[in-house]
């Protein structure tokens, strides 16, 4: 079995392209050249607050990064990942960057030096010198959630599919609670891969049988997690006396391997699939004009046949291009559908919560319970917002598997029958002259898991930020859109009960306006943003397909006109070149064969 | 006695007499009516696992809440003072039954016999000095994986239709969770006796956790405590909070002479021998025979502290249980129980009493309905002890703007931190009659001042006659006797 690591089959990809000057080709290459060396499993580490979320962190990566206190410490998300020099950057609202040094970190993350976010970051990351980092692990140590109905509970919520796996922490002195279980369950609908982690087993006797409490809740509930038992104090103490047997005792170990086996592993694997795939599709795009080549060197009689085929191709090609296209026609329609869905269920939601509202108002004075009143009304759209973001983002993957699956039925068929029956070929087998299928699109895990395997894979891998950028938008613009007029509900003297309720109400109404609105543009924007990157990525795809046909009519008419002897020469050639683009192939191949040494 | 209570009583009684046709509702009231003369009932709730039983069990003095790893208390169980032990299951159907009282190591065990969802209560009656002043009801915990125990619990404490069962509620919790919010919320909005912020006091439990076991955990404890009790959306809901590490408090109100000589044994041991055995309790269960049930008995941080406590110099039972107990918030509990519910006894009573019949009467119509009913609506607005609840209720909604001092002042007036004059003058409990009386006079002055100034508003003058009112009585009572 061939060795080669996946960046250098994709240099040696580049390599060819450059020889046959498809710098189209070769922009795509470093584009997965690139991804390939930067690759970051981010993993979310979530939970209620006070269950040992930063130290967890902490432990893993043996340095206190992460503020820990015993009231409430983290008010910002932190990621830690892997740098060859310690250094933290705090990411502010507006996406500026500034550097701190590691020690100073406390001062902005922290509840006590940035009470509430009021300073408005919306993470700071962290860059470590840790091995356990190196293979692209990103650890987001993430402020307590208190509750699903929260304005943090659904921005976790909306981080998650975002991310490659999700940590729900959770301390062994009790069982899960409802409120766990609830979130964890939606937590497993979203993101691909869930690890529950139980904490402080130094500190409570019975914590193997809460341990075996939880994971019938987990089996009961039928959220497919593995649960871990540890101790983050007896981890650091073991690095620090280098007690091998405590670190054992600290259960750190298996969570280890789990994170690297499981899911960086899995992460890399999917990376390898990825590349495997790109470069065949390369593979595949150079190959066609050396085919047409080679058919019309051995039959220069059947060239014109040949290059009237590859015409025929190729003005297909060109119409894949245009908007009439079915998969331009499945795009349109499909974002203007998901839009108009989109507004409908958030209007809906909303709708109810202000019947909701007003059944409420009905029976209170809105002056004494203003402040409950509001914060019930923003848990209520928090909620709401998540969940319609949930369905979103749903919706917006299956689309792109649509259209990606209509792209590759329509260019499937564009390519003529290129068999040149040469008795030395042996690219018959290597390079089947279609398109794959992009793996099949459904909901749940593996759905996740498939599309970034796939064909959609690398589109999506791209695309996340654009369907995540929904995530973080979202639930912070509505928190500031939800705040109920204050002056409607102090003034008691001349208004009377009657006239405040009525204020109340319209007041409600109005701000839910303001959040239908607010989020409704949010979705539409992110939507459209979304359809403009599939189109551009598959009209690329179309672009490469139109040159590659083009050139193919260029070598199959120059292989027409050549004389006897050239084309005797010119035969050996492009064969030897069709079996050095063979090699290529049978490298991506390799790739994606599951590795056997790892398992 | 205070005239409050001698009217309540008459109004029931009359109400029960209204209602003597029919006989449910005559028993109800009748029920209501020697309530009165009962222990004050204080409810002790909380989300699952936040250490009821336990705080149940610390309050007592006694192991007789059960209490487990596990989700325990599946159904209300009050703990009644009681000549001989007796457990009282009440179904939901069916008569009420008696079950065998067995105890296992100290604790008691309640084996129901049926599922939790058909049991409505559960009674037991026990002879101990600890319940003779106050009736404890634990409840099972909210936010329970189970919907119907957690409902349960939810429906005892703030029913729909029925009048309240307690008088104040402890509430627990381990941190301030939104779940904790919302259930505090709707006790106010009914139930548990119309809770306001004086009949419910929140407990940090299990303090001893907040700092993963280390040894100053109790002092980050405070300190959070500290913050919580300022927190606007908790003043509101709770008079106080108070941290309390309950585990260490029930174990040392039950300290057993087995349990002081081994951990003497292990506050012999050499220092860095005991540190390493108590790194995890895995290692500490592995380092010796009986480490366990030691464990089980007094959390890994109770016995860190236990040992530090004997190598200190209280090496013997007695010493070193007054000093965890200490140690554990207990005290400070129990003061604040005293000063906020037990003091006011006879007040609370009456409000629930009052608040039951008043619910009954707008329920089961007879022809002295209206006559009854405005009685006890009279009697509710009119009292000033329960003018003096309300009014501090509205102090800690916010609903009224004013300078923080005065609504601190205002608060301490109303008697919210103790009903006794020195308590409400801000003075020291050894201050003169005098010097009280001249506190009094000066304080009535100002805020009869505020209470005609034209530029107060309505809300504010409402409240400020309420607090003239009250320091009217307080010199009144200091110059008479």
């Amino acid at each position: 079995m061939s060795t080669r690591t996946p960046i250098e089959v994709v240099d040696l990809a580049l390599k060819a392209v450059d020889a046959y000057r498809r710098e189209d080709l070769a922009a795509r290459l470093a584009l997965t050249r690139h991804r390939l060396l930067d690759p970051a499993v981010r993993v979310l580490v979530v939970g209620e607050f006070k269950q040992g979320k930063s130290q967890l962190v902490n432990a893993i990566v043996n340095a206190p990064v992460c503020p820990v206190d015993d009231d409430v410490a983290t008010a910002v998300p932190v990621a830690v990942r892997y740098a060859d020099e310690p250094g933290a950057t705090l990411v502010g609202e507006d996406g500026s960057r500034t550097g701190v040094a590691v020690d100073r970190l406390e001062d902005h993350v922290s509840e006590a030096g940035n009470p509430g976010n009021r300073r408005g970051l919306r993470e700071a990351e962290v860059g470590l010198p840790r091995s356990v980092l190196a293979g692209g692990l990103c650890l987001v140590d993430t402020p307590g959630v208190g509750g699903l109905g929260s304005v943090h509970g659904a921005v976790t919520m909306a981080a998650l599919p975002a991310a490659d796996a999700v940590v729900v922490v959770s301390d062994a002195a009790q069982e899960y609670t409802a409120t766990e279980l609830e979130f964890l369950r939606q937590a497993a609908r979203v993101c691909p891969t869930v690890v529950c982690v139980l904490t402080k087993i130094d500190l409570y006797p019975d914590w193997r049988r809460v341990a075996d409490r939880d994971r019938a809740h987990l089996a009961t509930a039928d959220v497919p997690a593995e649960l871990f038992p540890v101790s983050s104090t007896l981890r650091l103490h073991a690095v620090r006396t280098t007690d091998q047997a405590l670190n054992q005792e600290s259960g750190f170990p298996e969570l280890l391997t789990h994170l690297r086996e499981r899911i960086v592993g899995r992460a890399a694997d999917l990376a390898r699939r990825s590349v495997a795939h790109d470069v065949r599709a390369v593979v595949l795009q150079l190959t066609t004009s050396m085919e047409a080549e080679l058919t019309a060197l051995r039959d220069p009689e059947g060239a014109t046949d040949l290059v009237g085929g590859l015409q025929v191709a190729k003005q297909r090609a060109d119409a894949l291009r245009e908007r009439s296209a079915r998969w331009q026609q499945t795009l349109g329609d499909g974002i203007a559908d998901l839009i108009s869905d989109v507004e409908f269920d958030l209007r809906d939601r909303m709708r109810q919560i202000t019947r909701e509202a007003e059944a409420e108002l009905d029976g209170i004075d809105p002056a004494l319970v203003e402040e409950q009143f509001a914060g019930w009304v923003r848990q209520r759209v928090s909620a709401a917002a998540s969940a319609t973001f949930v369905w979103t983002h749903q919706r917006a993957r299956w689309l792109a598997g649509q259209v990606g699956e209509h792209f590759a039925d329509e260019g499937g068929e564009v390519l003529p029958d290129l068999h040149s029956r040469d008795p030395d070929s042996t690219l018959g087998r290597a390079v089947p002259l279609a398109f794959d299928a992009p793996e099949s699109f459904g909901f749940g895990k593996k759905l996740l898991v498939g599309v970034r395997g796939g064909y959609g894979g690398t589109l999506m891998v791209g695309m996340l930020s654009t369907v995540g950028g929904l995530a973080l938008l979202n639930p912070l613009s509505l928190a500031a859109g939800v705040l109920l007029g204050g002056k409607v509900v102090k003034d008691e003297r001349k208004r009377m009960l009657e006239k405040r309720r009525a204020d109340a109400k319209a007041a409600v109404r109005r701000s839910l306006d303001d959040v239908v609105f607010q989020l409704g543009k949010d979705s539409r924007d992110l939507l459209r943003e979304l359809q403009r990157d599939l189109r551009d990525h598959f009209t690329t795809r179309a672009g490469e397909l139109s040159r590659s046909l083009g050139e193919s009519i260029r070598s199959a008419q120059s292989a027409a006109e050549a004389g006897r002897e050239e084309r005797d020469k010119r035969l050996l050639d492009v064969r030897a070149e069709l079996k050095r683009v063979a090699h290529l192939a049978a490298a991506a191949d390799a790739l994606a064969e599951p590795v056997g040494s790892a398992s | 006695m205070s005239s409050l209570t001698g009217e309540v009583r008459s109004v029931l009684r009359e109400a029960i007499e209204a209602h003597r046709d029919d006989q449910e509702t005559a028993d109800l009231l009748r029920r209501q009516l020697d309530r009165m003369d009962e222990p004050l009932r204080v409810a002790i709730s909380g989300k699952v696992k936040a250490g009821k039983s336990t705080l149940l069990n610390a309050l007592v003095g006694e192991e007789i809440a059960p209490t487990d790893s596990g989700e325990c208390t599946r159904v209300v169980t009050w703990y009644r003072h009681g000549h001989s032990p007796r457990i009282t299951l009440h179904p939901k159907e069916g008569p009420p039954r008696q079950l065998p009282v067995s105890r296992d190591g100290g604790a008691l065990r309640i084996d129901l016999g049926a599922a939790p969802e058909s049991v409505d209560r559960l009674t037991v009656d026990w002879p101990t000095q600890g319940l003779r002043d106050t009736t404890l009801i634990d409840t099972p915990g909210i936010a329970s994986v189970s919907e119907e125990i957690a409902a349960s619990a939810v429906r005892f404490l703030a029913p729909e239709d029925a009048p309240g069962e307690a008088d104040a509620v402890i509430y627990l919790m381990r941190h301030l969770h939104r779940a904790d919010l919302r259930l505090l919320e709707s006790f106010q909005d009914r139930g548990a006796a119309r809770a306001t912020p004086v009949n419910t006091i929140a407990v940090l439990s299990r303090a001893d956790e907040m700092g993963v076991g280390r040894i100053d955990s109790l002092m980050s404890a405070r300190q959070i405590a500290q913050r919580y009790r300022a927190d606007p959306r908790l003043r509101k809901l709770c008079q106080t909070v108070v941290p309390v590490a309950g585990l260490i408090a029930q174990t040392a109100r039950t300290l057993r002479q087995d349990e002081f000589t081994a951990l003497a044994a292990l506050a012999a041991a050499p220092r860095n021998e005991l540190e390493s055995a108590l790194l995890s309790v895995d290692r500490f269960t592995r380092a010796g025979e009986g480490h366990a049930a030691l464990l089980s008995r007094f959390g890994l941080f109770g016995i860190r502290l236990a040992t530090v406590l004997i190598r200190q110099g209280f090496d013997d039972p007695p010493r070193l249980s007054a000093e965890l107990v200490r140690r554990s918030g207990l005290d400070e509990l129990r003061e604040t129980l005293s000063v906020l519910f037990a003091e006011r006894r006879d007040l609370l009573k009456a409000r629930s009493a009052l608040l039951a019949l008043d619910t009954v009467l707008r329920e089961r119509k007879c022809p002295e309905s209206a006559r009854l009913l405005s009685t006890v609506e009279r009697l509710l607005a009119d009292a000033h002890e329960l003018a003096e609840l309300r009014t501090i209720g509205v102090l800690r909604s916010g609903a009224v703007q004013m300078p923080a001092e005065a609504k601190a002042e205002a608060e301490r007036l109303l008697g919210g931190e103790g009903g006794a004059p020195w308590s409400r003058l801000a003075l020291r409990p050894d201050a003169g009659r005098e010097a009280q009386r001249q506190a009094a006079l000066d304080t009535l002055a100002r805020w009869q001042r505020w209470a005609e100034s034209p530029l107060s508003s309505r809300a504010f003058i409402d409240l400020a006659r309420v607090v003239v009112r009250t320091c009217e009585g307080v010199v009144n009572r200091l110059s008479d006797d």
